[in-house]
């Protein structure tokens, strides 16, 4: 139920709070749902990235990064005597 | 033989703790196809979104001053100060026009009207410095076209049209270069977007810029885009940095101008 909320929040703030609310939000809530920063980045580049500047998709990118990061401390810590 | 199986050992594969995330992976792609797809009907099933987004920032802003006098005070001394802001930079734009004109002994180019296009949306404070407006090719836009804020500040370039849409890259986004002029001698640099609404450029030491110089860009003659607000200077260097803070600010605007300049 949290994690649905934390979810719907996150793609909320995407579009009605500043970035680093979303930002903010979307670190807390990857802990929980690991695959959330690369689905908020997706979204948000969606929304507001313009290809024809020569910028790479960096929301995107951001969330790619912070979702493998997650994904390699939840599986260290689940493999390790902390993480039972 | 006995084969052991845990569930929690891989993390992407634990079903309880992903589910959301999946959910919300596929709804970003969803979201994505649309906009690759289908990029007018995306703009119109996320325009009443973005309003109600722009509605809330204005009322929650209007909800907190209205909790003592001072805040009015305040918000009215705000309204002034960017009204005498449209104002000068107007006064700049005419007198360098003027200035131009007598110089070359010609008459001043007529200027179309343009479009007046409503800013749907604008991202928060990032490397996309963007603004999607509320009027594509069936008003008559085009891309190339160049925006105009209070004042008639350049902001952007229009980057890409739909039939009801448009995106506008501002000069502030990171990696665009815009000519320019700076200074009472009108000094030639290249304006480089950083970012968040910031501009950069560099010039010779010996030009003698300093804090609250105006920047031009070429428009119908020469337009004011921003002032100097900080001159970083290394003393192994010949040529001093300079930092350009816009006109207007980039991330309230409701309304721009958008006009064929030939950019």
């Amino acid at each position: 139920m949290i994690r649905g909320l934390l979810t719907i929040l996150s793609f909320i703030s995407v579009i009605f709070f500043p970035w680093f609310v979303t930002a903010l939000l979307v670190l807390i809530s990857s802990f929980y749902i690991p695959l959330l920063p690369l689905s908020i980045g997706l979204f948000a580049d969606t929304l507001y990235y313009t290809p024809n500047n020569g910028l790479w998709p960096l929301f995107t990118i951001y969330g790619i990064v912070v979702t493998v990061v997650v994904l390699f401390v939840r599986s260290r810590l689940k493999t390790s005597s902390i993480g039972g | 033989m006995k084969r052991t199986f845990l569930s929690k050992r891989n993390a992407l594969l634990s079903s309880a703790n992903i589910s959301w995330g999946v959910r919300a992976f596929i709804f970003a792609l969803i979201i994505l196809l649309i906009r690759l797809i289908a990029p007018n009907f995306f703009w119109f099933v996320f325009t009443p979104v973005f309003n109600s987004a722009n509605t809330l920032t204005v009322q929650s802003h209007s909800f907190l001053q209205g909790f003592n006098d001072t805040a009015v005070l305040a918000s009215r001394n705000e309204q002034l100060i960017k009204e005498n802001s449209a104002l000068a930079s107007e006064n700049q734009a005419l007198s360098k026009k003027i200035a131009s004109i007598i110089e070359l002994f010609s008459s001043a180019q007529t200027i179309s009207n343009g479009i007046l296009a409503g800013v749907v949306a604008r991202p928060p404070e990032s490397p996309y410095d963007i603004l999607v407006l509320a009027a594509g090719t069936d008003e008559g836009v085009k891309v190339g076209m160049e925006a105009f804020g209070i004042g008639g500040v350049p902001l952007g370039v229009v980057s890409s049209v739909t039939d009801n849409f448009s995106r506008i890259t501002l000069f502030s986004s990171s990696g665009i270069n815009t000519s320019g002029w700076v200074g009472n001698n009108n000094l030639p640099l290249t304006i480089s977007g950083a970012g968040a609404g910031i501009m950069n450029a560099s010039i010779a030491r010996s030009a003698g810029i300093a804090v609250g110089d105006i920047v031009f860009v070429p428009g119908p003659g020469m337009l004011p885009i921003g002032t100097i607000t900080r001159v970083d200077s290394d003393i192994s260097s010949p040529s001093v940095s300079l930092r350009i803070q816009p006109l207007v600010n980039l991330f309230s605007l409701s309304w721009v101008l958008l006009r064929d300049t030939g950019i």
